[in-house]
C-alpha cells in the first residue's frame, strides 16, 4: 500500500534554471551576432571617368593632389600585437612613416598635410582632389588620407596614377 | 501537516527533451541566418574613418561587393576569384575578375558620359564596394580600379570600405 502511494504521489517539479541559462545563452548570441552587421561603412570615391576609353573634353582643371610614397616601412605585428611570424594577417606598428606631398609641400605628418588641404580648399573650393599612391603604400595608408581630404572639405575626389604598378 | 501546495490535478510532467530540442534547432536557425547575410564579406580587418557612412542599402537592393584580404586575394561570394599564389603563372590571371566586372557592370543601371548634358555613351551609374585590409597592399586595388576603368566595364563609381571610429563614451 505504501509503495502505490508513493508512484502516485511522485511529481516533477519544473526547473526553471536550465531554461533560463538557455535564454541568456540565447541573448548573448543575438547581441554579438547583431552587432558585427553594423560596424562597417564605406567612404564614396570615384575613379576618373576618362580612364580607359572615353576622354573628358572638357578643359583640364586645377587638381589638388596628394602623393603619397612609403618612407619607411614599419614593422609588422601579428594582431596580438606581437611580431610577425610571416604566417597570416599583419598591421604596421607606428614605427611606419609616409610621406605625402601637395604640390611643393612635403611632409611626414598627416596632421600637417590634413591642415594644407583644408587651407587649400578653403582658397577654392570648387577644385577636386586627387589621390595618387605610390608602390608600398597600403590600404590603411590611403584611408586616412581619403578621410582627411573629406574632414578638410573636399566632395570630388578621385584616384589616380600607377594603374600599371604589378 | 500538508506543506506541499501542489494541487494533483493541475500539475504537469514536464519534459525537458522537445525543449532543448527546439532550442538547438533555434539556434541552427539563426546561425544559418546570419551566415547567409554574412556571406559577401570576408573576415578582414577594415581602416577607421571618421567619415565613413554606415553602409546601409534596402533590402533586396543589390550592390556588388569584392573583397581584397591582406595577400592580394580577390574574393566575391566566398569564391577566390584570383589568387597571387595560384594565378601569377597563368596567361590570363585575372580572367575571372574581369569577367565579374563585366557581368556586374552590364547589371548596373546605366547613365550617359556626360550625366548633366545627358550626352555621351552609357556608363555603368552603380557603386562598387571594395572591402580590403588595413594592411592589403593599395597596388591590388590600384589593379581593380584599373580593370574597372577598362572597355566593356567602365565602373567609376567606387565605394571603399571603412570601419567607424569607435566612439569616445562607449556609446
Amino acid at each position: 500500500m505504501t509503495q502505490l502511494s508513493e508512484i502516485q504521489t511522485e511529481k516533477h517539479e519544473l526547473e526553471m534554471t536550465p531554461m533560463i541559462d538557455v535564454t541568456f545563452l540565447l541573448l548573448i548570441f543575438f547581441m554579438c551576432t547583431l552587432k558585427f552587421k553594423t560596424l562597417e561603412g564605406k567612404l564614396a570615391a570615384y575613379l576618373p571617368k576618362d580612364v580607359g576609353v572615353n576622354s573628358d573634353d572638357s578643359e583640364p582643371i586645377e587638381k589638388v593632389e596628394i602623393l603619397l610614397q612609403v618612407v619607411t616601412e614599419g614593422n609588422k605585428l601579428d594582431p596580438y600585437g606581437q611580431p610577425w611570424v610571416g604566417d597570416g594577417r599583419f598591421i604596421y606598428d607606428n614605427t611606419r612613416v609616409i610621406q605625402y606631398s601637395v604640390g611643393a609641400r612635403k611632409t611626414n605628418s598627416l596632421a600637417e598635410i590634413s591642415k594644407r588641404i583644408a587651407d587649400l580648399h578653403k582658397q577654392d573650393d570648387e577644385r577636386p582632389a586627387t589621390i595618387d599612391a605610390r608602390p608600398g603604400v597600403v590600404y590603411g595608408d590611403v584611408v586616412k588620407i581619403l578621410d582627411e581630404a573629406m574632414t578638410a572639405g573636399f566632395t570630388d575626389i578621385t584616384f589616380v596614377g600607377a594603374y600599371d604598378v604589378k | 501537516m500538508n506543506l506541499s501546495k501542489h494541487d494533483p490535478e493541475t500539475d504537469m510532467d514536464l519534459d525537458m527533451t522537445p525543449m532543448i530540442d527546439v532550442v538547438f534547432l533555434l539556434i541552427i536557425f539563426f546561425m544559418i541566418i546570419t551566415d547567409l547575410t554574412q556571406q559577401e564579406l570576408e573576415d578582414l580587418e577594415l581602416p577607421t574613418a571618421t567619415h565613413a557612412v554606415a553602409d546601409k542599402i534596402k533590402p533586396g537592393e543589390w550592390r556588388p561587393i569584392i573583397n581584397i584580404p591582406y595577400d592580394g586575394q580577390m574574393v566575391v561570394k566566398r569564391e577566390i576569384y584570383y589568387d597571387p599564389e595560384v594565378n601569377d603563372s597563368q596567361a590570363q590571371p585575372y580572367l575571372r575578375v574581369k569577367e565579374w566586372l563585366s557581368l556586374v557592370a552590364d547589371k548596373m543601371s546605366q547613365e550617359h558620359f556626360n550625366a548633366e548634358a545627358g550626352t555621351g555613351p552609357m556608363i555603368p551609374d552603380d557603386f562598387l564596394l571594395i572591402r580590403a585590409d588595413q594592411s592589403t597592399a593599395f597596388r591590388h586595388i590600384q589593379k581593380l580600379m584599373a580593370f574597372c576603368g577598362e572597355k566593356g566595364v567602365q565602373i567609376w563609381k567606387v565605394q571603399l570600405a571603412a570601419s567607424e571610429p569607435p566612439s569616445e563614451d562607449g556609446q
